[in-house]
């Protein structure tokens, strides 16, 4: 699905950051995973990098933590380059997979401990950080048990803990909450937020708009490789003001409805959403008053509207309205 | 050296708790080894009950006699005398007082003397001591040639003069006399090969060799999980995980090994000379695993193929390497195969030092073969790597 794609609209990125991205790119043969990306995220700031499955937030990632080498551009932490064999620029960086990547046959404390002495912590350093992420994770009671025997929402928090134990000075989180059941979700998105608070600079990647919206100071929405717009919320919502999204439910040939869509003159993006594919949504101007040609035109391509939903501008909105094609693909 | 270290430890920790491990790398060489030593029990501890009917009465018969009694036979051999031939014929069928008997006939010395026809030394045998059987037989043709050499001075004596009268006494003096040593065995070891000697480092190396897909579908356990990148995401070099995971192979090599082999001393009864050699051999075959550990790795992708590839190795090195079958009494292609092979050398030394040979005699060759099979090993992984990294 096509839409409008506007060009890139950044806010001027934090001053004297803890991490600092400057024109990443990387290809993989004739695909280009990340185009041209730069950020900075300073000391105490969440910084979220929002966008779909293969936008290449966890390529960004992967060079951000030096797993992957920069093809152009370069990554400062702390104002030193990082890379494969940055050692010492490592020990400032934690980092947490999107997928739980943890010894499920080591118990939770020998996962911590194996996880802190690769950073060559002092044995006391090490005993004393370990058994305060065990609290901060909420699984002290479970310390001598195996990972195999946790639920999938401690599981979770460990992946986030084995990070923390060497107290980095930045936190990079790869979408950490895929899979979480809706209490541990909160509970990490808590944690995350106090980690900011504590004067942690947080790279937190995500495809859950709410996620972003709830524990990142600023947001940079990235979309096939590019960073296509960054800043606050507030300041992201501000680039879709007077502009509403239209969500109808309905049946029938929705990709053709969606084209039609497009050729209105105030609908901006429409792309085919939900689920199971039952749902158009469109960035309009003014939503409220367009509704009744939207609902003729439904009518005349065949579509049979369950409902109809006029949604307040989000960051969904902002995403739609950059790159014509919804967020949760 | 200390992120080396908490990967090895972290590696060895996982590997204790894997049940699979302690079973194929404790428990089954011990089972095996300890199978095959207590179906071998009869031959290495070999023994024959020969009886003896001495119808001549002569002192030829008695010389027969006294060579069944020898101090060299006595460990192996208990005589039993009969008066007739029937009891002796209804003692071996029995197989109980005797497993084998020779009949010495009547007449034998006198025949010697050049009087009377040479009647022959008969050997009444049970199918069941076949063994016994065949000792008795060679013992008894080697002294009948040798009464044979008798008869023959005794008849050179008699035809150059020497009076006929004379020829009993002659005969006796020349049944008296024995036969110089026609070969004396140079340079062979002093001990017989126990069966467990070469059988328990045998099936030790044999699964010590499943460490190598251990290793293999470990890493590639690791990679899956993306517990590989949180290490590569710590200050930790190629090196040191490269490192790291080595000595944990080499590590569990090595205990298995040990294991196995302390086991099979101390409840079996194996023997080897010289506990450094066999200590040298561990420590070899355990770099030469480790070094194959690298190569699967590099050569596979995925962790079904390192399980593939390892099986194939492990029973490429074992059946080359003669772990199933005794390689000195095998073929000569067979012989020649398992000098291609680490196990194949390591079992050699283990055979030198099973019988008795000590320090480098025994496994300065055979350490030597590993070292170069090792080597040759870690340069076509490198390699491999390389090209892979440039392809």
């Amino acid at each position: 699905m096509t839409a409008a794609v506007r060009p890139k609209e950044t806010a001027p990125p934090a001053a004297g950051g803890v991490l600092e991205c400057s024109g990443l790119t990387r290809r993989f043969g004739p695909r280009t995973a990340v185009d041209d990306v730069s950020l900075s995220v300073a000391p105490g700031e969440t910084y979220g990098l929002l966008g779909p499955n293969g936008a290449g937030k966890t390529t960004t990632i992967r060079m951000v933590c030096g797993l992957l080498r920069a093809e152009t551009g370069t990554v400062k932490v702390a104002g030193q380059p990082i890379g494969p064999a940055a050692g010492a620029v490592k020990r400032l960086v934690g980092y947490v997979p999107q997928d739980v990547a943890l010894y499920p046959d080591l118990t939770v404390r020998e996962n911590l401990r194996f996880f802190g002495r690769l950073y060559r912590m002092p044995r006391r350093e090490l005993d004393r950080r370990v058994t305060e992420v065990l609290e901060l994770i909420d699984l002290g009671s479970r310390a001598r048990d195996r990972v195999d025997s946790l639920s999938g929402g401690m599981r979770r928090r460990l992946n986030i803990g084995a990070a923390l134990v060497h107290s980095p000075t930045l936190l990079v989180l790869d979408e950490p909450t895929v899979g979480v059941d809706p209490q541990s979700r909160h509970a990490i998105l808590e944690s995350v937020s106090r980690f900011g608070e504590e004067g942690m600079a947080v790279l937190y990647t995500t495809h859950y708009m709410e996620e972003a919206e709830r524990v990142c100071d600023r947001v940079g929405i990235i979309d096939r490789g590019r960073l296509v717009a960054e800043g606050t919320t507030r300041e992201l919502v501000a680039l879709v003001a007077g502009r509403d999204r239209v969500r109808l439910t309905a049946g029938g040939d929705l990709k053709a409805y969606a084209e039609a869509c497009l050729r209105l003159p105030r609908v901006e993006a429409a792309d085919v959403t939900g689920e199971h594919g039952e749902m158009v949504e469109t960035v309009v101007k003014d939503g409220r008053s367009l509704l009744p040609e939207l609902l003729d035109l439904a009518h005349q391509c065949q579509v049979p509207v369950r409902s109809v939903e006029i949604v307040e501008p989000d960051l969904e909105t902002v995403f739609l309205h950059l790159t014509g094609t919804a967020l949760r693909e | 050296m200390r992120t080396v270290l908490a990967i090895a430890a972290k590696d060895l920790r996982q590997r204790l708790r894997d049940r699979s491990a302690w079973v194929i790398v404790f428990v089954a060489p011990l089972l095996i080894s300890g199978l095959m030593a207590l179906s071998f029990a009869d031959s290495a501890d070999f023994s024959a009950k020969v009886g003896v009917v001495d119808l001549d009465r002569g002192p030829a018969a008695a010389g027969l006699a006294q060579v069944m009694k020898s101090p060299e036979l006595a460990r192996t051999v208990q005589v039993v005398a009969y008066e007739s031939e029937a009891a002796a014929r209804r003692a071996v069928d029995d197989g109980k007082a005797a497993q084998v008997v020779i009949v010495v006939p009547e007449g034998f010395t006198a025949a010697v003397g050049g009087s009377g026809r040479p009647q022959p030394v008969a050997v009444l045998e049970n199918a069941d001591y076949p063994l016994q059987a065949q000792l008795a037989r060679a013992v008894t043709e080697s002294y009948v040639a040798q009464v044979n050499a008798a008869r023959l001075s005794v008849g050179t004596a008699v035809a150059a003069g020497a009076p006929a009268s004379s020829a009993p006494q002659l005969a006796a003096k020349a049944a008296l006399l024995r036969m110089p040593e026609q070969v004396r065995p140079q340079g062979l070891p002093d001990d017989p090969l126990k069966v467990i000697s070469y059988f328990g480092p045998s099936m030790g190396m044999f699964f010590v060799l499943f460490s190598i897909g251990f290793g293999a579908r470990g890493y590639f356990a690791e990679q899956r999980q993306g517990t590989l990148d949180r290490i590569a995401a710590a200050p930790v070099g190629r090196g040191a995980l490269l490192l790291g995971k080595s000595l944990s192979t080499f590590v569990y090599s090595l205990a298995g090994l040990g294991t196995v082999l302390i086991a099979s001393w101390a409840a079996f009864g194996a023997r080897w000379a010289d506990p450094v050699a066999v200590a040298a051999l561990c420590v070899g075959m355990s770099v030469a695993v480790v070094c194959l550990t690298a190569l699967v790795i590099v050569v596979a992708r995925t962790e079904r193929q390192a399980e593939g590839l390892s099986s194939i190795v492990v029973f490429a090195l074992v059946l080359l390497g003669g772990n199933f079958v005794f390689a000195a009494a095998g073929p000569p292609i067979l012989r020649r195969l398992a000098l291609y092979t680490p196990n194949g050398w390591a079992l050699r030394g283990f055979t030198d030092l099973g019988t008795g040979v000590r320090g480098l005699p025994a496994v300065g060759v055979p350490l030597l073969a590993i070292a170069a099979f090792s080597a040759c090993v870690a340069a076509v992984t490198v390699l491999l790597l390389r090209l892979r990294r440039t392809g």
